[in-house]
């Protein structure tokens, strides 16, 4: 039966011709849309996640402490909530460090007469905490401490690119819904024109006494084709777009962003928009069908 | 196995209400040839609607192989359906489909096994004797071949009612002896049989009881 229903519904593609063929091209364009802001957003995500991992406060200290002040400062700091971690970096490890960023004009810090670097502590804030207003607390927190001189640490820019993050899935949502609800349209009337079509062979299927599944089902599965034909066209032009534009964008990413490669979108948001695809399909199908009874 | 008790239908066309049929009561038994006989507008085609649940009444009960039509649900309809055969004045026939798809494409909607399509539609043809004819399509046969091949449709699935409305009403008269001969051999098988015809000249010939319908009245039973 299924075998036979399957036939049906193919044939009435055959039938719904140009429109059928809309139909699958505006689901295609619809899932690009969602699938290419989802592709950059989801990029952009993984560069969000990245710097707000790389999120540190530095606390500057008055002075350098011995080593048994070391231990007690940094487990108060420890203490203090929506702290993850704490590494303390003498002077000396300071000015190493300072030394390998200037590479070959290291000799400048050689001739310094004294390190005037201070001792420091990096502080990891939890995630809960790598957002402006959970940073802004922390560091107010943090430079109440008597050792510390100066704190230094933002993270705003980092809730700038996630909110650029969240803009993108809303236009891909808002672009998508928009080209969906055409796609709706048309699958709809695809299926209308199949059914006005077929009305000799609805009456004689129900005179025989077909089950309403068998008359009803071919619409349904005709819309399903639809919209998975619409979705795996849409994925290809997704692939396709991502091995052309991806080297070109690489380099960009990785200056403004610190995203050294874009990675193409998981199985899980493929095979979500092939059911989205189907969805959609089916939808517009479900959508005619009423008008089978008629 | 047909039990028609006071029916009587009438349509309603906006404030217009116009009676089909007026208080029509008879019983036809298992195995009875049967024609209903009247001009048009006599209320023949509004009947044989309502003998396989395509109208129902506006008063009265109608049963048909034991059920009580009105009660069936969309569900028993289907089935109810599957258990009688209906024809038509035009043959409807499916036009893209061959005369064995037609047949074919009822045993396949109705959930016969695939194996057993093939020799079940033959076997139909065979008895309308078309089977030469199976690769035609309906533009190809004669109207008389396209009323067979309805009549194949129809007692494809081994049907125990045959519901004949009007099946010669479209030939000259060596077809529609052609389309009669091939409903009495369907009877002589088993299937009752229940034939609605306007041609008083047929029915008489047909030598079977016959239900008279004038005005939506019931008004001669004879035979």
């Amino acid at each position: 039966m299924l075998g036979f229903l399957l036939g049906e519904a193919l044939r009435d593609l055959r039938r719904a011709g140009r429109v059928a063929l809309t139909a699958v091209v505006l689901i295609t364009l619809s899932l690009v849309a969602l699938g290419g802001f989802w592709l950059l957003s989801a990029n952009l995500g993984r560069a969000v996640s990245e710097w707000k991992d790389r999120v540190r406060v530095i606390l500057y200290l008055r002075r350098e402490p011995t080593s048994l002040e070391q231990v007690v400062l940094l487990e108060r700091v420890k203490a203090i909530p929506n702290v993850a971690g704490a590494r303390y970096i003498s002077k000396a490890e300071a000015l190493t460090s300072l030394k390998r960023m200037l590479g070959k004009d290291a000799t400048v810090a050689d001739n310094l007469p004294s390190n005037p670097l201070p001792a420091s502590i990096e502080v990891t804030p939890t995630s809960g905490a790598a957002t402006p207003d959970g940073a802004r607390v922390l560091i107010t927190r943090l430079g109440t401490l008597p050792e510390v001189e100066e704190v230094e640490g933002s993270v705003e820019w980092v809730e700038r690119l996630s909110d650029w993050q969240r803009l993108l899935v809303l236009i891909g949502l808002g672009l998508g819904a928009t080209l969906a609800l055409a796609a709706i349209l048309t699958v709809t009337t695809a299926t209308t024109l199949v059914l006005h079509a077929r009305r000799d062979e609805t009456e004689i299927m129900r005179l025989v006494g077909a089950p309403e599944a068998a008359i009803r089902l071919p619409l349904l599965l005709q819309g399903l084709i639809q919209g998975l034909l619409g979705a795996t066209l849409a994925l290809l032009a997704l692939v396709v777009f991502y091995r052309l534009a991806a080297p070109k964008l690489e380099p960009l990413m990785s200056i403004t962003v610190g995203l050294p490669t874009l990675e193409f979108l998981p199985t899980s948001a493929v095979l979500r928009l092939l059911a989205a695809g189907a969805a959609l399909g089916a939808f517009g199908g479900w959508l005619a069908r009423g008008r089978s009874a008629t | 196995m047909i039990e028609l008790h006071r029916v009587s239908k009438i349509y309603e066309v906006g404030p217009v209400k116009v009676p089909a049929l007026s208080d029509v009561t008879f019983t036809i038994d298992k195995g009875e040839f049967v024609v209903i006989n009247g001009p048009s507008g006599a209320g023949k085609t509004t009947l044989m609607r309502l003998l396989y649940r395509e109208e129902e009444p506006t008063d009265g009960e109608v049963m048909v192989l034991g059920q009580p039509l009105a009660e069936l649900t969309p569900r028993e309809v289907s089935a109810f359906r599957r258990t009688i055969g209906v024809v038509f004045q035009d043959a409807k026939l499916l036009p893209g489909r061959t005369v064995y798809e037609n047949i074919a494409f009822v045993l396949r909607v109705t959930g016969v096994p695939r194996r057993e399509i093939t020799a079940r539609a033959f076997e139909a043809l065979r008895a309308v004797g078309l089977s030469a004819r199976a690769q035609a399509y309906p533009a190809q046969l004669s109207q008389g071949e396209a009323q067979r091949a309805a009549l194949a449709r129809a007692i494809v699935r081994k049907q125990a009612l045959l519901i004949a409305d009007e099946p010669t009403g479209n030939l000259d008269d060596g077809m529609a002896a052609e389309v009669v001969s091939v409903i009495k051999d369907i009877w002589a098988g088993g299937t009752t049989v229940i034939l609605a015809t306007h041609q008083s000249r047929l029915a008489a010939a047909m030598r079977r009881r016959t239900l008279v319908l004038e005005g939506g009245r019931l008004v001669k039973d004879e035979g």
